[in-house]
């Protein structure tokens, strides 16, 4: 026991000793969580969306990086060597790196979470299910991590590892990028890394349904860092050099397994494609087809001239994006835009009188040409000006269609976003505006249908989501 | 005589590399034992093997009476080694590595009296890697005697050090003797080991080829003494000795070799005695064991 404590406490010392280790182990996190919050500061998105994210990142690096980093370096010194010729076993060594790591991890993950709240994220929803989870996490990462200790012959080799399992996933294992706004095949490459399973556990607890929803998760995180561990022990390495045995080859064999295993668990039982759910409101990042939004039971009439009020209240609004989301924005009243955005809003605003787009003889035609305005920024997330567009294209609508018709007509526009053509898209540049173009016009149209909605609410009286 | 290390038929090869073949060696309570032999004779590999480092392909190795091979952890608890190759951490001062070693051997040492007998009480708060070479080599004896071990296992212990250093460390190792702890050292330098050792194996090849004590091994080489005898008077004629060899007369004196100096000496005397010649000075140039290693050495190259 005191062979444990001692080299545990000796470990932590000298990790506290060493500049390097502090940066990555402790400031790092909390600049990414700054950048995180800078980049989505104007998206009103609260901070806890992310926070799954953000937590799996500093395990990430911390296990990837600093653990295998630490170990090899000591290695390569013959610190272990001097280790090996002491009567103590290799299981007392290995807890002690492990207990160390996850004290390290814990704590830079404490001290993230603390500055978090300080920039007014709301208080974790399950603060026990967060430790749970966060350990799992830990262990899944940890295993990576000494497996790539036991593989990398040396400090820039753990480099490179790292780097080839870090970036690919940040980038499509579901950690940086939400996995929904990934493509199908890179949700499939993404159930063969830990992070997406961290990402999902600790976010069911930061601002989900808690640990109850993510069993899986739990389990395909804890198969993977055992499998990792256990190959690791079975390839401990006193010896600084090159790898060699071919008996430690087969252990790597047996991590890759087990972590494959999970991720065909994961196909197996069709948890691989998260499918968007507009009930789920804040977490939307595709946008479904226009029935999600109206009950089943509602009629369909027949052309706009039709639509009823009754019509208008079968919308489901509430399941639309909320207003301060990423989708479909839609700034609030008081807010007031960026002073360097103005000048661009106006442009804008003045283009509209003139935009020929805008005088087509159809309503509905004239209406949807209108939305693309605000459709496609929103599409492009042109962060500065996106949410002010809707308000103006708005303004725009009311002027060119009488009252009682405008209800109807985004009605129609919003239930039939495939029809009509867009050939506005074309003119977009005219008012100082990106377009879009080949299959992201598809996107585009589903945007315009939001917008439909959202500005539906607006001029019926129905409503809304703020 | 009681054994502390008992080596028994020890042999490792790394694939057609044969580095230790068959080596067997008995080191008593109090002896300090060299292993001599030029550089990849195999030294580092039966010292590592005894450590634990290496898990060799056959052989029995015992440690104050334990199976080392069979328990590893028992045999560790017994030994204080010092390897080449080994290190400490960076920013690790003298005093925490102490006590981290003191817990990982289990014991509870007395770290201050050490790191005072090893002249590290002054640096005992610095960090590893500020201290010299010097500081850094007590260093590593002072953790190898956290354990107060019986056997002592030292890999070269003076191949990186300077003459003073070096100095220092003989005494080191010659109060580990005056102790009664048992030194196993490993060194290439010759007149270190005929300090130093009571007892010395020579390794070529991974094989022992002599073993004995310094002394002994090269008187009983088939070496050779040059001599030099000055007399009072010039002898007339080369005198006929039947144990020497290359005899030079000069008007210095009368030179040659021998492999049999005693018996050389009494016929030169008994010669010069009929003569009524003194011998005004005697010079004699014994082979070192160096010599005697380099020839046990090359001759099985040959």
């Amino acid at each position: 026991m005191s062979a444990l404590l001692r080299h545990a406490a000796a470990s932590l010392t000298l990790n506290f000793r060493n500049r390097m280790a502090l940066i990555y182990g402790y400031l790092f996190p909390l600049m990414f969580l700054l950048a995180f919050w800078a980049v989505y500061r104007h998206d009103r998105t609260p901070l806890a969306q992310h926070m799954g994210a953000i937590l799996t990142i500093t395990a990430l690096g911390s296990a990837c990086f600093g653990l295998p980093t630490t170990l090899v370096s000591e290695r390569e010194r013959g610190v272990w060597r001097r280790y090996r010729l002491t009567p103590t076993p290799t299981w007392v060594f290995l807890v002690s790196i492990l207990a160390v790591r996850y004290l390290l991890l814990l704590t830079a993950a404490l001290i993230q979470l603390g500055l978090a709240l300080a920039l007014g994220m709301s208080f974790p929803a399950h603060p026990l299910g967060l430790l749970v989870a966060f350990t799992f996490t830990a262990i899944a990462f940890m295993g990576l991590g000494l497996v790539i200790a036991m593989v990398a012959d040396n400090v820039p080799a753990v480099q490179a590892l790292g780097q080839c399992i870090f970036l690919p996933m940040l980038m499509i294992g579901g950690v940086a990028v939400q996995l929904s706004s990934l493509p199908n095949w890179a949700q499939h490459v993404s159930a063969l890394f830990p992070g997406r399973y961290a990402v999902q556990a600790l976010q069911a607890a930061v601002s989900g349904r808690g640990l109850g929803a993510v069993q899986f998760e739990l389990l395909a995180l804890l198969l993977i860092g055992v499998a990792g561990l256990v190959a690791a022990m079975k390839m401990f390495r006193w010896e600084p050099g090159r790898l060699t045995s071919r008996n430690n080859q087969s252990w790597i064999l047996l991590a890759l397994t087990t972590w494959l295993a999970v991720g065909l668990l994961a196909e197996w039982q069709g948890r691989i494609i998260t499918q968007p759910s507009a009930a789920q409101g804040e977490m939307v990042t595709q946008v479904g087809p226009a029935a999600d939004y109206r009950t089943p039971m509602s009629r369909t009439p027949a052309s706009w001239h039709d639509v009823t009020q009754a019509d208008i209240a079968n919308v489901a609004f509430e399941r639309l994006p909320p207003d301060n989301g990423v989708i479909a924005p839609i700034a609030a009243l008081s807010e007031e835009p960026d002073p360097a955005a103005v000048g661009q809003l106006d442009i804008v605003r003045s283009g509209l009188a003139n935009w020929t787009p805008a005088k087509v003889t159809d309503p509905v035609q004239r209406s949807r040409n209108l939305l693309y305005v605000a459709a496609v920024p929103d599409l492009l997330q042109m962060g500065d000006i996106e949410r002010f567009l809707p308000a103006i294209v708005l303004g725009r609508l009311r002027q060119s269609i009488p009252p009682a018709d405008l209800p109807k007509v985004l009605y129609w526009v919003a239930l039939h976003p495939q029809d009509g053509d867009d050939a506005a898209l074309g003119e977009l540049k005219t008012l100082g505006l990106p377009g879009v173009s080949g299959p992201t016009r598809r996107d585009a149209r589903g945007r315009v249908m939001l917008y439909a909605f959202k500005l539906l609410a607006r001029t019926s009286g129905g409503k809304t989501s703020e | 005589m009681t054994l502390k290390v008992d080596v028994r038929n020890l042999s490792k090869a790394y694939g057609p590399l044969q580095a230790v073949a068959n080596v067997s060696f008995e080191v008593a309570a109090g002896e300090v034992f060299g292993l001599l032999g030029p550089n990849g004779a195999g030294k580092t590999t039966t010292l590592e093997s005894l450590l634990g480092l290496i898990e060799p392909d056959a052989g029995e190795i015992e440690i104050c009476a334990i199976d080392a091979r069979r328990h590893p952890a028992a045999a560790k608890a017994k030994i204080g080694a010092i390897l080449q190759s080994t290190g400490l951490q960076d920013k690790i001062t003298p005093r925490e590595a102490m006590y981290l070693f003191a817990g990982l051997y289990g014991c509870r040492g007395d770290s201050t009296a050490l790191l005072t007998r090893f002249g590290l009480a002054s640096t005992a708060d610095a960090a590893f890697d500020t201290l010299s070479g010097g500081q850094k080599q007590r260093l590593a004896l002072a953790v190898a005697f956290v354990n107060d071990p019986e056997v002592i296992i030292l890999d070269e212990p003076t191949a990186s050090l300077d003459p003073q250093m070096r100095r220092k460390l003989h005494d080191h190792i010659r109060r580990m003797r005056a102790e009664g702890r048992t030194v196993l050292l490993s060194t290439h330098d010759m007149e270190e080991a005929e300090q130093l050792c009571d007892r010395v194996a020579v390794l070529a090849r991974g094989r022992i080829v002599a073993q004995g004590r310094p002394a002994e091994m090269i008187a009983r080489a088939r070496s050779t003494t040059m001599v030099s005898v000055q007399t009072s008077a010039p002898l007339a004629a080369a005198p006929s000795l039947i144990h020497a060899e290359g005899i030079v007369l000069d008007e210095a004196g009368i030179h040659f070799t021998t492999t049999h100096f005693n018996a050389v000496l009494a016929e030169l005397l008994a010669i010069l005695d009929e003569q009524s010649i003194a011998i005004t000075a005697l010079r004699s140039e014994r082979d070192t064991l160096e010599d005697v290693v380099l020839e046990l050495t090359t001759r099985r190259d040959t």
